[in-house]
């Protein structure tokens, strides 16, 4: 029979499950952010055209250079939300307005050049941002 | 030699230096709540022996001229007419003038106008096939506005090659016509010269919409990359922080 305490046996248990759970967020952190970084790289080599998927006026990739230009943003947008709300976690805070807004401000940034590639980013935001929202409240 | 009362040459030319400012509406009505004209510049003068205001202004696109005067109400002609005979330099010279634009009323009681745009060759009035600028007249009891605008700076196009082409920073003389009958250049009975100065265009203060928002893309992208790095640097830090409390 164990002689080791049973309060003792169900810290060690908590302090394993915590420091599982860290690792999680720590590793989901590190992942986050190299595709929100990715995402970023892609938007600005689409948005301030220094790659241009876009052959002699053909609209099917016409479309595919408009959904990369607004895609992106987007995806940074999410992947960096999650990646700063999980690092702030780690650190005990939670993830604030201002952070979204700068982010919100951040990622709609990078589409000012195509008012069309800003409106689509712009819904988009606004509808991710809604649907975290939404989720919480639930 | 023609033989009607239009002035070409006096000696005494009044110059007038167009000043910049925002584009009026050429409708024949001076608008005092949108301050419309208020940068012009504005002088007392006589077309022979009339009283007229003269205002001159422009933009990079248009040069504007607006003649008000007053004529006591049964003196207002129901053909009455003002126009501006346009020189292709500063040169007085009757040759030179050979553009002209009028707004000619063909009932004043009404305010019902026409714009005509000619070119004079040898005295004689011929029709442009293509009218360049605008013009409008407006009567009101004893006042009568007349507004024009002229493009400054744009090609002579097909139709148009009897139009005086307007050069940013070169002087033109304009002969400012008033007259009662239809009929040109008999119809004229009171006019002078006066010199404009066209002023180049104010480049400077114009920043085209498509460079303030290349620098605000360039400026974001510069931001969130100087932000991704001090973010990896945080993530580092706090690995190393998890370690030191786990330890």
């Amino acid at each position: 029979m164990s002689k080791v305490p049973r309060d003792q046996i169900d810290d060690q248990r908590v302090k394993k499950k915590r420091i599982s759970d860290d690792k999680f967020a720590y590793r989901t952190v590190i992942i986050t952010s190299i595709f929100g970084i990715i995402f970023y790289a892609i938007s600005l080599l689409f948005n301030i055209e220094i790659l241009k998927f876009y052959v002699n006026g053909n609209v099917i990739f016409s479309i595919i250079d408009l959904l990369i230009k607004v895609a992106a943003p987007l995806l940074f947008f999410l992947f960096m939300m999650i990646s700063i709300g999980n690092f702030k976690e780690l650190k005990g805070k939670p993830l604030d307005w201002k952070e979204l807004i700068l982010l919100f401000i951040l990622s709609v940034g990078q589409t000012l050049l195509d008012i069309l590639v800003f409106s689509f980013t712009f819904i988009g935001l606004i509808i991710i941002l809604a649907y975290f929202y939404l989720i919480q409240e639930i | 030699m023609s033989s009607y009362s239009i002035v070409f040459s006096n000696g005494a030319t009044t110059e007038i230096k167009a000043n910049f400012g925002e584009a009026p509406v050429i409708d024949g009505v001076i608008d005092d709540s949108t301050r419309e004209w208020k940068d012009a510049s504005k002088i007392q003068t006589n077309l022979t022996d009339l009283p007229v205001k003269l205002w001159v202004m422009q933009t990079n696109k248009d040069l504007f001229v607006s003649v008000q005067f007053d004529l006591l109400q049964g003196y207002h002609s129901s053909n009455e007419f003002l126009g501006l005979i346009i020189s292709v330099n500063s040169s007085e010279n009757q040759e030179d003038f050979y553009d002209a634009k009028f707004v000619q009323f063909l009932n004043i009681s009404e305010n019902i106008f026409s714009y005509l745009d000619y070119f004079v060759n040898n005295s004689v009035f011929i029709n442009d096939t293509a009218y360049s600028g605008r013009g409008a007249g407006k009567v009101e009891g004893d006042s009568s506005v007349y507004e024009f605008s002229i493009p400054i700076n744009q090609n002579i196009t097909e139709g148009n090659e009897g139009d005086v082409f307007l050069e940013y920073g070169k002087d033109y003389a304009f002969n400012i016509s008033y007259g009662e009958d239809p009929v040109y250049p008999q119809g004229i009975k009171k006019s002078d010269i006066f010199l404009i100065s066209i002023n180049s265009p104010k480049i400077h203060e114009i920043i085209p919409l498509d460079v303030v928002l290349n620098s605000l893309t360039v400026l974001v992208f510069s931001i969130i990359g100087i932000f991704c790095v001090y973010y990896v640097y945080k993530i580092f830090k706090l690995k190393s922080k998890i370690q030191r409390l786990r330890g």
